[in-house]
């Protein structure tokens, strides 16, 4: 049976006191060019010695993973209200449900860095100094945009997930092995929303093209700039945490769902110019996008998203108070020592 | 009481048994639809990751209990937006405690709410595991087993929260405001359809023996915790005072409700009626081939 921890304690073996440990066993740290010799798939974990460097990078790519799965979630929730059918609303709570897991599992891997706790991360989160996606950062007003996320979005996240199966951080590889496999029945859930809307009236058909046309460009803009204005790109990849650069991820998005809207029915709009090459792949043309936009919300400063943030803090801070009294019977039941369970 | 003789099918019902039938599978499946509604409204709010993820799942079991229950409503030719998406506000039978809105942060409520509700829902479906009507009698066991569940839940959070003063203080706070509507849970929906439903032997307890038994239950162990529960006395002394509990204005098993009813039915088939909508999407298995 696994801990389930409370989120008020530290419970990973990382944090200072496992890393001195870890030093005791190892004698040292493994220097930077080990790491870039031997990055391969899942060849690290925390019984390794891993350079401050490597482990500042890997907590900044599973917090924002982490972040981003929390905030999808918060920025869906009100449509577990609003599905249109029973089961759709059953669905659409389960899909919720396995947001917040995969963020707690992810949470977890980035953990075992030993670089900041999940509250630390939580709290980060909550003051706004914590980054996740950009389509998190738009506000979500009707059904019909459900899919832009469930579907399109989802599926952008299942290319990029589906190569951190092999990222070099093995505790953030085996968490990938759970959110693929889940992330796979959202995206079906996403696909079966949108085949309705575009088999329905048409009404829903063209509200649905309408949210389309608004949501296509942040879609594309999910994998981030080009890998020349990419910051972080080139020793997350020479450490083997990422496998794959922005460009040939959103190039093989676009090879696979450019047919799959068109299949549906939706048309896709004249900005982003995209072309087609001669091999039949897509590329788009990234100069019609708006980076400034994009750049404004990797900071944080996206009025609509800095209104999620706050929101989601308002929804945690109205809760502290069962944080504090849950810690309150943890000191008394375990005098304040290390403790193995809390309430769920 | 003797065994009562079996209903026949959905089809062969006479109006009376299946005006009967009827009156009780809309008290179930609404109880259990809005209480899921309410419950789904902590889902991204909850105190921790963990508590959130256990809410969500028991407000999908609750879910899963409507749709059974809505299921069998199907048998008498009704659709689903017959069922939920068409039916008028007006005519929803569930019971106030159901539908009440509450604070933001007031994991109290939650608390208190599902303890409440749990302990009921567990007497009740205790009273329908031997009914008449073989249709719902099948469906008893499956959600009998999650229902324990949700009792073990609610009491050790009730447990938990009520060890420090300051918690125990909202949690009474909740007691005092969500007691009244809890007792709406044992509320007719019409004197004579409710005692056609024990005669015909669809459900083993009458309403007011359920009632008492769930008071029996749930005010001892409030008491335990150092919560107060108004006008109650003694467990013995029940059968002589429990008329004494104050019932709010709203029983909703009458089809009566509070106006945060109005505002959440209009928040729920909001998206059905934007886009126009005149059926609802099955995405699972029929129950019957589960």
């Amino acid at each position: 049976m696994y801990t389930r921890t409370t989120g008020i304690k530290m419970q990973s073996i990382g944090g200072p006191i496992g890393k001195w440990l870890l030093t005791i066993v190892n004698g040292r740290e493994m220097d930077i060019e080990t790491v870039k010799e031997r990055a391969g798939p899942r060849e690290f974990s925390a019984k390794d010695d891993m350079p401050e460097e490597y482990r500042k990078a890997a907590t900044r790519m599973i917090q924002f993973h982490a972040n981003s799965e929390i905030m999808g979630a918060y920025l869906e929730r009100p449509f577990i209200r609003q599905a249109p059918s029973l089961e759709r609303k059953l669905a659409f709570s389960a899909k919720t449900q396995d947001e917040l897991g995969h963020g707690q599992l992810l949470y977890r891997a980035a953990e075992s860095l030993g670089v900041k706790t999940r509250d630390e991360m939580l709290d980060e989160l909550a003051n706004g100094e914590g980054k996740f996606l950009n389509c998190f950062h738009y506000p979500m007003e009707s059904w019909v945009e459900t899919p832009m996320i469930a579907f399109f979005v989802d599926g952008a996240a299942m290319r990029r997930q589906a190569t951190l199966k092999n990222t070099s951080w093995e505790p953030y590889a085996h968490a990938m092995d759970k959110v693929c496999f889940e992330e796979g029945f959202h995206v079906k859930h996403g696909e079966a929303i949108l085949h309705e809307l575009m088999t329905g009236s048409k009404k829903e058909q063209e509200m649905t093209q309408e949210a389309f046309e608004k949501w296509w460009p942040r879609i594309i803009q999910f994998f981030g700039p080009t890998d020349k204005q990419s910051t972080h790109h080139g020793f997350a990849s020479e450490v083997g945490l990422k496998q794959m650069s922005n460009d040939e991820l959103r190039r093989a998005f676009l090879n696979s769902y450019v047919p799959k809207a068109e299949k549906y029915g939706l048309e896709i709009p004249d900005t982003p110019r995209i072309t087609k090459n001669d091999d039949g792949t897509y590329e788009v043309n990234e100069d019609d996008l708006d980076w400034d936009e994009f750049f404004q919300i990797a900071k944080n400063e996206y009025e609509p998203g800095v209104g999620q943030i706050d929101g989601r803090k308002k929804a945690q801070e109205a809760v502290a108070w069962v944080r504090e009294s849950m810690d309150k019977h943890e000191q008394t039941i375990y005098g304040g020592g290390e403790s193995p369970q809390a309430a769920d | 009481m003797a065994a009562a003789k079996q209903l026949p099918g959905p089809q062969d019902l006479s109006d009376d048994e299946r005006e009967a039938l009827e009156a009780l599978l809309f008290s179930l499946a609404d109880d259990e639809f809005v209480i899921a509604e309410r419950y789904t409204e902590w889902q991204v709010r909850a105190p921790t990751i963990e508590s959130d993820i256990s809410v969500a799942n028991i407000a999908q079991d609750e879910l899963g209990h409507a749709r059974l229950y809505y299921d069998l409503l199907e048998d008498f030719g009704y659709d689903e937006p017959d069922l939920i998406w068409e039916r008028d506000a007006d005519e929803w039978r569930h019971s106030t405690l159901c539908e009440l809105p509450f604070e933001e942060g007031d994991w109290a409520d939650y608390v208190v709410r599902s303890f409440l509700f749990d302990e009921a829902e567990y007497i009740r479906l205790q009273a329908l595991e031997g009914s008449s009507y073989p249709r719902l009698a099948d469906r008893i066991g499956k959600i009998m087993a999650e229902e324990k569940y949700h009792r073990e839940h609610a009491r050790s959070w009730l447990e938990r929260l009520c060890e420090d003063d300051e918690s125990r203080a909202r949690m009474q706070d909740a007691v005092d405001r969500l007691m009244p509507h809890a007792l709406t849970l044992f509320a007719p929906t019409d004197e004579d359809i409710e005692a056609r439903i024990d005669d015909l032997g669809i459900r083993t307890e009458n309403l007011l023996t359920m009632r008492e038994e769930w008071l029996d239950e749930v005010v001892p162990r409030l008491e335990s915790v150092g919560l107060h529960v108004e006008e109650a006395q003694l467990p013995e002394q029940y059968d002589v005072h429990h008329a004494d509990f104050d019932m709010p204005d709203e029983l909703g098993r009458d089809q009566s409700h509070t106006d945060a009813w109005f505002d959440l039915y209009d928040e729920f088939t909001k998206s059905y009626r934007e886009l126009g909508r005149h059926e609802a999407a099955k995405i699972m298995k029929d129950p019957d081939d589960e």
